[in-house]
């Protein structure tokens, strides 16, 4: 092939500028670490990106969620505790003045006053905060739900926390449902509401309700006798107990020295105690619930991080070794190109 | 004596031959670097011989022909190969800009605004009552809406500067076929004479080339040597010396091309009207903006305005069930406005929200401050399937358009690379068949002058020989 100058020139022009290109491209790979610096790098790596930035920022945010949400239930669980205390406490103050062998009217007066001391500690319960939100007003958080009398002011609704792309959990237990007994049995809704449809918090507490292990855990917390599981469970079916009445009736009983009203009383104590241990059950199973979506979702940001790092990473290592070549390969086309432009015949003639 | 005579003659046209011929080499290598130069040699002859009796005696030799050494078919080929490039380079050049509007693997980007401004949401669905969290909300929102006036503006901006750049290519390619037609006339007028025009042709050949990496054109060469050039299918550029021009304007909307951007026109006598021939035009690198910026460009203009429109829409939709601070029902959140060209520009926040943040609905009923129903909903839009029919989520849609623009540009980037590759690989047979080569001009140099050289030895033998003659009487 006739070789004139010009191809020389241009070949090396050529070759030179590839070479050049490259390592720049492979410095910037270095100095940025990222394979995909923009979207022609690798149009699908650079599409995934995006969905992996996505889910981790998002996932970022459910954890902020997840730990509020378990903050307020948490708080509602610890205060559920102290209202089954008090309730445990009714019922002995009760069985102590359920009989006529040690007591009298004074006794019994005493203990009504004592009981209602325990009314207004519960309606205090009732009115518990966290920051500003009142924990049992249902939606009505900014207003304190139950008045002295135990009057109910809140709603039934029920504050849903986004926990993950396809779930949400409700972070409060309407105050109505625990201190009056209302809707105990039907899982909870707050009016028509489709963000609420296929949650799962309703459905673990269908199982909460329904299932053997938690209708167990009853008698067992409340120190009571298992005879009357299966009449609790019906008692619901139609609403549950108010426990301010309960305690009301029983300090009346007391003040009026009427036994037959005191163990009366005891009875519907013991459902009082039940449902709130219920309740709280179900506070503590969405704990749960939230620890392990806390869990998985650490698990995924982990994840997404790790797919994000794999898509647009640059390989250091892969990296310095393509380094190394085209450094070695830039410094042969220097030294052939020097070889090639330098010589032509004018340099041999005289 | 006669033969002295011819002796001289011959020795004198020998030099004037070497001197023509040394002057090409230093022609040649002057234009070593010239582009499109093809390298010229001086074509010998035997002069003719004169006969006494039976002998038949040379004269020398004689100049046939200053010809340049070239192949017409492959200079059409790189020609062709040429204009395709400049199509790839005008369009890879162009989208290697739009994809920086897309580009979140440094900057942030729509992505990102949209998942903060989501986040936000879901953080103002947990503390409905908060205003801290509202007011998140709005900032985050206008953030959104801003980026999603930044992409609109960055696309319309990219077009505007490829309308610039359509202008100085039709200023040039106007240039050019004024410079043709001007070759066209010489090199009629050197051909008329005899001679090949060889500098002309190479100039006219470079031009046209030129002319067809920035447009698509048909050309022709008469009997006469003079080329005939037509742009798209229409549109005469030059016929001999004749030259139409080509004007730019912006026009009205009309299919894919947008308000304002520049139409291509052709005048085709000097008082009528100039005629559009934007459509024609599918090749070069006038054609590669074109289609940059009437294809794909308003096709991501339609996407975004589709995304903004959706949201917008979706969100408000949810939005106005709800109930405000304020216990009323709340009113819309975002808002485009019905005459702004781009949905996607013109997205922004209501003067209702932007005012006061109690003005935002969290819950679905009034009187209910804990009530997070609907910022749940709002919070939830961002994974539901409001794109494509529901099949496609905001954030999977803009990802996926994010990819396709990639790949647009990835494709276009590697075409006009191995593009680059062919027009190179001819360029270097160009080269090997009509580049200069130094060793060979030198060596003919060398050669040519030894022949310089010898004549004039001829000339001065010659002469000597005419001393001898003329002394003889002395003797």
């Amino acid at each position: 092939m006739r070789i004139a100058d010009k191809m020389n020139f241009d070949q090396v022009k050529s070759n030179l500028s590839k070479n050049r290109s490259e390592m720049a491209d492979l410095q910037n790979q270095a100095a940025t670490q990222k394979r995909v610096t923009k979207p022609s790098d690798d149009p699908l790596a650079a599409s995934r990106v995006l969905q992996t930035k996505t889910e981790v920022s998002s996932g970022q945010q459910f954890l902020k969620s997840v730990d509020q949400a378990r903050t307020f239930l948490e708080y509602s669980e610890q205060s559920l505790g102290e209202l089954s205390e008090l309730l445990i406490r009714a019922k002995e103050l009760a069985l102590a003045q359920a009989n006529d062998g040690s007591t009298n009217p004074t006794s019994r007066k005493a203990s009504a006053s004592e009981i209602e001391q325990l009314f207004s500690q519960a309606v205090q319960v009732g009115n518990r905060k966290l920051a500003d939100r009142y924990l049992f007003g249902g939606f009505k958080t900014t207003r304190p739900p139950f008045d002295v009398n135990g009057k109910y002011f809140g709603d039934n609704g029920e504050m849903q926390i986004s926990i993950q792309k396809e779930g949400s959990i409700a972070m409060n237990m309407p105050g109505n449902r625990i201190f009056l007994g209302q809707g105990v049995k039907a899982p909870a809704t707050a009016g028509p509401d489709p963000a609420q449809s296929l949650d799962r918090p309703d459905e673990e507490e269908h199982i909460q309700i329904r299932g053997p292990a938690s209708t167990d855990a009853i008698p067992l917390r409340a120190g009571e006798n298992s005879e009357k599981e299966t009449g609790l469970s019906e008692t619901w079916a139609n609403g549950g107990v108010n426990v301010f009445n309960v305690l009301r009736d029983l300090s009346t009983g007391l003040r009026a020295n009427d036994k037959e009203t005191v163990q009366e009383s005891l009875d519907r104590l013991d459902e009082a105690l039940a449902q709130v241990v219920l309740a709280r059950s179900q506070l503590g199973s969405r704990v749960s619930t939230l620890n392990s979506a806390m869990e998985s979702l650490t698990k995924s940001q982990v994840e997404a991080k790790a797919l994000q790092s794999k898509l647009e990473d640059a390989d250091t290592f892969e990296l310095v070794t393509d380094l190394n070549k085209s450094e070695s390969t830039l410094k042969a086309t220097l030294a052939s190109s020097g070889k090639i432009i330098q010589p032509s015949l004018l340099d041999f003639l005289r | 004596m006669s033969k002295i005579h011819a002796m001289m003659d011959t020795g004198r046209r020998s030099m004037m031959n070497s001197q023509t011929a040394l002057q090409t080499v230093g022609h040649n290598i002057a234009n070593k670097s010239t582009d499109g130069f093809s390298r010229q040699r001086v074509e010998m002859q035997t002069s003719e011989p004169i006969g006494t009796g039976k002998l038949r005696i040379g004269t020398g030799s004689k100049t046939a022909v200053v010809a340049r050494i070239n192949n017409p078919y492959l200079e059409k080929q790189i020609g062709a190969e040429q204009a395709k490039l400049g199509f790839y380079d005008g369009k890879g050049d162009a989208l290697v800009r739009v994809e920086q509007v897309y580009n979140e693997q440094i900057n942030r980007g729509l992505n990102s605004f949209m998942t903060d401004f989501f986040n936000s949401v879901r953080e103002f669905s947990n503390n409905p009552e908060s205003m801290a969290t509202r007011t998140q909300v709005k900032e985050m929102g206008e953030f959104l809406t801003k980026d999603f006036k930044r992409v609109s503006q960055q696309l319309s901006e990219i077009q505007r500067d490829v309308d610039v750049q359509i202008g100085t290519h039709i200023h040039e390619i106007n240039e050019t076929t004024r410079e043709i037609a001007k070759l066209n006339e010489k090199i009629q007028m050197i051909q008329v004479s005899g001679g090949p025009a060889n500098d002309e042709r190479d100039r006219r050949d470079l031009l046209i080339k030129q002319l067809g990496e920035k447009i698509n054109i048909r050309w022709a060469e008469g009997e006469d040597g003079m080329v005939t050039i037509s742009a798209g299918t229409s549109a005469l550029l030059v016929t001999g010396y004749d030259v139409k021009t080509l004007e730019v304007k912006s026009t009205p909307a009309r299919e894919n091309k947008g308000e304002g951007h520049v139409d291509i026109f052709y005048r085709s006598s000097e008082h009528g009207d100039p005629f559009v021939i934007t459509g024609q035009i599918n090749g070069g690198r006038v054609g590669g903006l074109l289609e940059v910026r009437d294809q794909t460009i308003n096709g991501l203009h339609d996407d975004i305005d589709e995304m903004a429109q959706r949201l917008a829409d979706n969100f408000n939709e949810i939005h106005r069930q709800g109930f405000d601070a304020y216990n009323q029902k709340a009113g819309d959140f975002f808002e485009i406005s019905e005459d702004a060209p781009h949905a996607a520009e013109s997205l922004r926040l209501t003067d209702m929200i932007s005012n006061d943040v109690g003005r935002i609905a969290s819950g679905g009923q009034p009187f209910a401050p804990g009530d997070n129903r609907i910022a749940l909903q709002l919070g939830q839009l961002q994974f539901d399937g409001v794109m494509e029919d529901g099949h496609s989520t905001l954030d999977a849609f803009y990802n996926s358009m994010v990819g396709q623009v990639g790949i647009h540009s990835k494709r276009v980037q590697g075409a006009q690379a191995s593009q680059g590759d062919i027009v190179k690989q001819l360029g270097n047979i160009r080269e090997s068949i009509s580049g200069v080569s130094i060793d060979e001009e030198t060596t003919k140099l060398i050669e040519y002058q030894k022949a310089f050289d010898a004549s004039a030895r001829l000339i001065r033998t010659a002469d000597e020989m005419f001393d001898t003659v003329l002394s003889l009487k002395r003797m």
